[in-house]
């Protein structure tokens, strides 16, 4: 974040203040991909290291200790959000005494742009996290979790292009779950309903289903597993 | 007398492989019970279906008069358990870990207390990634013990361990068992549990074979005699055509009845122009039983 913010003071033609400013200093792509090698990490050690024995031969029931993993991370991720708007209020203060929180952006202002673009990210990660503890629970391992987890941050941008060409085909594709990761851009930039063909409260409850869905196969497989 | 555990009729595949077949055993409140058979017998599954870890088709578990499945777990909170290797956090210390498994009462004094019985404060304080095979494997059985359950179960705790740490394993599990804590230790090495054990669970391809205590095994006519010669395969064959089977076991092995004597196995051998080399008579310990066990199994079979 520090990195950017100061490129955007040293050379305001490649990185706008303002766009830095309302886009958190791009922290939020560096924490997702720290939350995805915690989502990761957290899981698959416990089996690399076979403490997940020591853990489930408890009294304890499985749904317990998946629900604990599950409740860390959530509070893990909040308090990290937390911290990327502090610091970026911060660095505003310190380096951007010319961006003004108030300055209108589109039809709200630079701190309500932030806001929105931290409430996306955050929504569109737990649907990336929830498929990375799902991953990291079927393989026992870190690395596949990781690389699916990274792949699918990418995912919905690369395969943009083909994907809104299949939605205007086949209507209903617009209900995948590669849809939904473009609610983070939709809820920052609503214009982006033009891609994804649904409205923004719906692409939003749309990922939170998703969301659900993929921590409670991730908690089936978990309980079934033979460890 | 009262049972801390029951295993009834346990069975269990995986996929199209019998693991376990009805599996029947108990073990008393205070006792020390072995769990003895050869490496893929299926002492490790048996283990992990006590403790919730793998599900099963049929049979049952109570510990304490309380079933335990993967999906009931209350009753394991009487359990401490030690499950093929020591589960461990390699960027905690020792210490870390037993207070963050600690539970209940006077935590920090239970802690020094075994740390000191199981002479292991030169390296508590150390990062466990870097402890030995021996330091990992006493760590997880400090962990096994720590919040005072009323039955411990250890899967061949001794591996490992060399042989001053096992006797300092042996007198830990002695004055737990005297304290009235039960348990159950599995071994493929029968001698390392020969004196800790009070009864003996004999199990080979998934199925109990016997459950009998060391003095019962004892009392079993178990006197056997390991001979080397110039030709084990040729000795097996001219021991067989007067009647002698011997053990499927290294060297030749046969258990001495008034029928078959070792004289008898000395003319037979000397006649078919078989040298002997050696005679180990192998007494009657635990090993000599658990041969003789397997070995009748074998015949009725
Ligand atoms: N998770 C598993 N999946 C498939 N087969 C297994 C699994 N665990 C154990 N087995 C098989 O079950 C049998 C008993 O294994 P185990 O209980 O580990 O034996 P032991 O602990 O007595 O050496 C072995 O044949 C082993 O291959
Ligand atoms: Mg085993």
């Amino acid at each position: 974040m520090t990195i950017f913010a100061v490129l955007s003071k040293a050379k305001p033609e490649w990185f706008s203040a303002k766009g830095q400013t309302t886009g958190a200093f791009n922290g939020t792509l560096f924490l997702a991909f720290f939350l995805i090698g915690v989502a990761s990490t957290i899981v698959a050690s416990e089996f690399q290291h076979g403490t997940i024995k020591a853990l489930l031969y408890r009294k304890y029931y499985r749904g317990e200790i998946f629900a604990s993993k599950v409740i860390t991370l959530f509070l893990f991720s909040i308090v990290n959000y937390v911290l990327i708007f502090l610091y970026t209020l911060i660095l505003k203060f310190v380096l951007f005494s010319n961006v003004a929180l108030d300055a209108k952006v589109g039809k709200t202002t630079v701190l309500g742009q932030l806001g929105l673009d931290l409430v996306g990210s955050f929504i569109g990660i737990w649907l990336i996290l929830a498929l990375v503890l799902l991953i990291a629970n079927l393989f026992k391992t870190g690395s596949a979790a990781i690389t699916i987890g990274i792949l699918s941050y990418f995912a919905a941008s690369i395969l943009q292009i083909a994907q809104s060409f299949a939605i205007e085909k086949w209507n209903w594709l617009k209900w995948n779950p590669l849809n939904m990761l473009n609610v983070g851009a939709q809820i920052s930039d609503s214009t982006f309903k033009s891609v994804t063909k649904l409205s923004t409260p719906l692409l939003t409850t749309g990922s939170l289903v998703y969301t659900v869905i993929f921590l409670l196969i991730g908690y089936y497989i978990f309980k079934k597993r033979n460890v | 007398m009262e049972n801390i555990l029951e295993v009834h009729q346990l069975s269990k595949h995986f996929g199209k492989k019998q693991a376990l077949n009805n599996v029947d055993f108990t073990v008393g409140k205070g006792r020390i019970v072995g769990l003895i058979g050869p490496n893929g017998a299926g002492k490790t599954t048996i283990m992990k279906a006590i403790l919730g870890l793998f599900s099963y088709e049929k049979g049952q578990i109570k510990i304490d008069n309380h079933p335990v499945s993967e999906a009931s777990h209350q009753a394991l909170a009487k359990v401490g358990a030690l499950i093929e290797y020591p589960a461990i956090y390699p960027y905690l210390t020792g210490l870390d870990h037993l207070k963050l498994n600690a539970t209940g009462d006077a935590t920090t004094e239970r802690i020094d207390q075994l740390v000191k019985q199981m002479k292991m404060e030169s390296y508590i304080n150390r990062k466990a990634k870097n402890y030995s095979l021996g330091m990992k494997q006493k760590l997880g059985i400090a962990l096994a013990l720590i919040n005072q359950p009323e039955l411990v179960i250890l899967d061949e705790p001794m591996n490992g361990l060399d042989p001053q740490a096992t006797k300092d394993l042996r007198d830990v599990i002695m004055s737990q068992a005297a304290a009235g804590t039960s348990f159950l230790i599995s071994s493929h090495i029968l001698s390392e549990l020969e004196k800790l054990v009070s009864e003996v669970v004999i199990i080979d391809h998934g199925e109990v074979i016997k459950q009998a205590t060391i003095a019962n095994l004892n009392h079993q006519e178990n006197d056997f005699i390991m001979l080397k010669t110039s030709d084990d395969a040729a000795a097996r064959t001219s021991l067989a055509q007067v009647g002698i089977t011997t053990a499927e076991a290294p060297g030749l092995v046969f258990n001495q009845t008034p029928s078959a004597t070792l004289a008898l196995v000395i003319k037979t051998l000397v006649k078919a122009d078989i040298d002997i080399y050696d005679v180990v008579h192998q007494g009657e310990d635990l090993e000599a039983s658990l041969l003789s066990i397997l070995h009748n199994e074998k015949k009725e079979a």
